[in-house]
């Protein structure tokens, strides 16, 4: 078993790991910037590391200092949390080199799922069904044209190294492909280094769906059901609830077993998501998430399986706590991420409490948000036994919270749960832009 | 120097992509420094309130320091090493005084021993990193006074 864990990342993942490893034992040496010295999982850690300067390339991102770091501070593994450099192969590889072992999968299958090209390849060997697109890159215009023709419009160019909708464009006809490519290349060109970019069916207001699997080295690969993370503003998610409104119960079993069949297939070990578009009852493969992600929580509280407990044992070569046919799928939960909007001092915070109600966050009164990194501060987590009476717990939970001395999006969050159209659960990615329209947020 | 030179220049150096700047003349020197951790990016976040210091007591270096004398600070994470090599005299004793670019010690990093050397000539007040241990990015290594 880890006996010691160097945990590289800041924020509230790093307060969510420490927590897990305390309950399991676990010492905890956090790496932080000289921006995060105040920082509320410095506090909590039984150790601590300064590793930079506040720019994350300087200190989250500076792979020498947080690999001596854990090997000097006697850790002998180390949790990359989101972000940073949770998904970066080499970074994975370094750790191993240097003795320690990475919490995540091996940097082959880092490196295979983090190309989207071959992702989406090594899914539709498996019978997954994928969005009709270009079989790899495309280079010309001649041979987009072509392509379109068979794919039809309209389409997607997305950026083969890319994430985050850098890269990204709609094309809506033949006319205005060749401008559109030659953008999106450039843009994928300046943000991953790599202009390499390929084409795929839009679909019009799709519901994203993702299905949490949590593996072991043994072969044990278990799924905790499917988030709907739909709510996104510029494809970052705000809200998250499982189960999806979309998914049937079959939809989610043949679903649930693709997933299950893929990363199974790859040797994939701890915890990963699979996600999918959903539309009018059929899915496609999108990509895989290849660590635990920001609203795993939501999985953790349906099913009542801690994600990092397993994460920790799987990467302890241990097997799982749990099989296929102990995960019950029976309750609702939802959680909207509370953004910061302005960096600052917290003058007043006051989390929300009560049954089926839990709050990860590192703010605290008096901590000074800093300006460096990203946005969410705090992530509110609610549980119903269905679907009506979690989010009637969440309006109450999200009325109780109070954080002073920062702008948030507490107010934005609450007109998306009481929304009407939320309410009825039939809506696509578009439906933020609608309630933006409206002039609500 | 009068004072008119010097703000000049000083206005020059805030503009230049210079993060320090040594000057002489007829016996005079001004030495001027960027902060290190100034932003390069714009920050993610506009800031609401201005910051007020105020550090968790159980970060904070405590390093008693004399008026005139100065920290030397590590530039990254590593071993503190006094020596090149284990049966080898340290570089440096208190009260040593060192020429600018003589080494002061060895940190380790990943299985490279960088050579860390005096910026400017300099006398050992204290040597503030114990031996073979792991310092971290801006741990105090030497307390010393220019010279």
């Amino acid at each position: 078993m880890i006996q010691s864990l160097l945990i590289a990342n800041r924020g509230e993942i790093a307060v969510r790991i420490i927590r897990t490893c305390r309950e399991m034992g676990i010492r905890t040496v956090v790496a932080y910037s000289q921006a995060d010295r105040d920082s509320l999982p410095v506090r909590l850690a039984d150790g601590h590391v300064c590793v930079g300067p506040a720019p994350a390339r300087d200190s989250y991102l500076n792979v020498r200092n947080l690999v001596t770091a854990g090997v000097l501070s006697g850790c002998d593994a180390l949790h990359p949390g989101v972000g940073f450099l949770a998904e970066n192969a080499s970074f994975a590889r370094a750790v191993r080199e240097a003795g320690l072992i990475f919490v995540g999968p091996d940097p082959e299958v880092i490196e295979l799922l983090g190309d989207k090209i071959r992702a989406k390849r090594s899914a539709q060997d498996v019978g997954i069904p994928v969005i009709p697109g270009s079989a790899g890159a495309v280079s010309g215009t001649e041979e987009a044209l072509s392509a379109g023709k068979e794919i039809g419009y309209p389409m997607i160019v997305k950026a083969a190294a890319g994430g985050g909708g850098k890269g990204m464009r709609i094309v809506r006809s033949g006319n205005e492909l060749a401008d559109i490519l030659a953008v999106a290349s450039h843009e994928a060109e300046k943000a991953f280094s790599d202009g390499t970019v390929y084409l795929e069916r839009y679909l019009e207001n799709p519901r994203h769906v993702e299905i949490q699997i949590v593996a072991d080295r043994s072969g044990n690969v278990v799924h905790l059901g499917e988030r709907d993370c739909t709510v996104q503003q510029n494809h970052q998610k705000l809200v998250e609830e499982s189960p999806s409104p979309a998914v049937s119960a079959d939809l989610r079993e043949r679903m649930g077993n693709d997933a299950v069949r893929l990363l199974g297939g790859m040797g994939y070990t701890g915890a990963g998501t699979v996600e999918f578009l959903v539309k009018d009852g059929e899915y496609f493969f999108m990509e895989v998430n290849a660590r635990v992600q920001v609203e795993h929580p939501v999985s953790e509280m349906v099913t009542g399986v801690d994600i990092i407990r397993q994460q920790m044992l799987a990467a302890s070569d241990e097997a799982l706590e749990i099989r296929q046919q102990d995960v019950r799928l029976g309750a609702y939960a939802v959680e909207c991420r509370i953004n910061a909007r302005s960096a600052g001092r917290i003058t007043q915070f006051m989390s929300p409490g009560g049954f089926g109600v839990r709050m990860d966050t590192f703010l605290y009164p008096g901590y000074q948000v800093p300006p460096w990194y990203d946005h969410l501060v705090a992530k509110l987590i609610v549980t119903g036994r269905t679907r009506p009476e979690g989010l009637r717990r969440m309006e109450r939970a999200l009325s109780e919270l109070v954080i002073e001395g920062i702008a948030t999006n507490i107010e934005s969050q609450k007109k998306i749960i009481s929304h009407p159209v939320f309410r009825k659960g039939e809506y696509g990615t578009g439906f933020l832009g609608e309630i933006l329209k409206e002039g609500g947020l | 120097m009068d004072m008119k030179e010097l703000y000049a220049l000083m206005e020059r150096f805030e503009k230049s992509g210079l993060s320090e700047l040594m000057f002489k003349r007829d016996g005079e020197e001004v030495a001027l420094k960027k902060v290190l951790s100034a932003p390069q990016a714009p920050p993610a976040m506009p800031v609401a309130y201005a910051a007020h210091e105020t550090r968790a007591p159980s970060v904070e270096q405590h390093v008693k320091q004399a008026s005139d004398t100065e920290v030397i600070r590590s530039p990254l994470v590593g071993t503190f090493y006094r020596a090149a090599a284990p049966d080898a005299p340290p570089f440096v004793e208190k009260g040593d005084t060192v020429e600018k670019g003589k080494p002061l010690c060895i940190l380790e990093a990943m299985k490279l021993m960088n050579e860390f050397q005096a910026e400017f000539d300099l006398e050992i007040v204290a040597i503030l990193a114990e031996n073979g241990k792991m310092v971290e990015f801006g741990g105090p290594l030497f307390e010393v006074r220019r010279v």
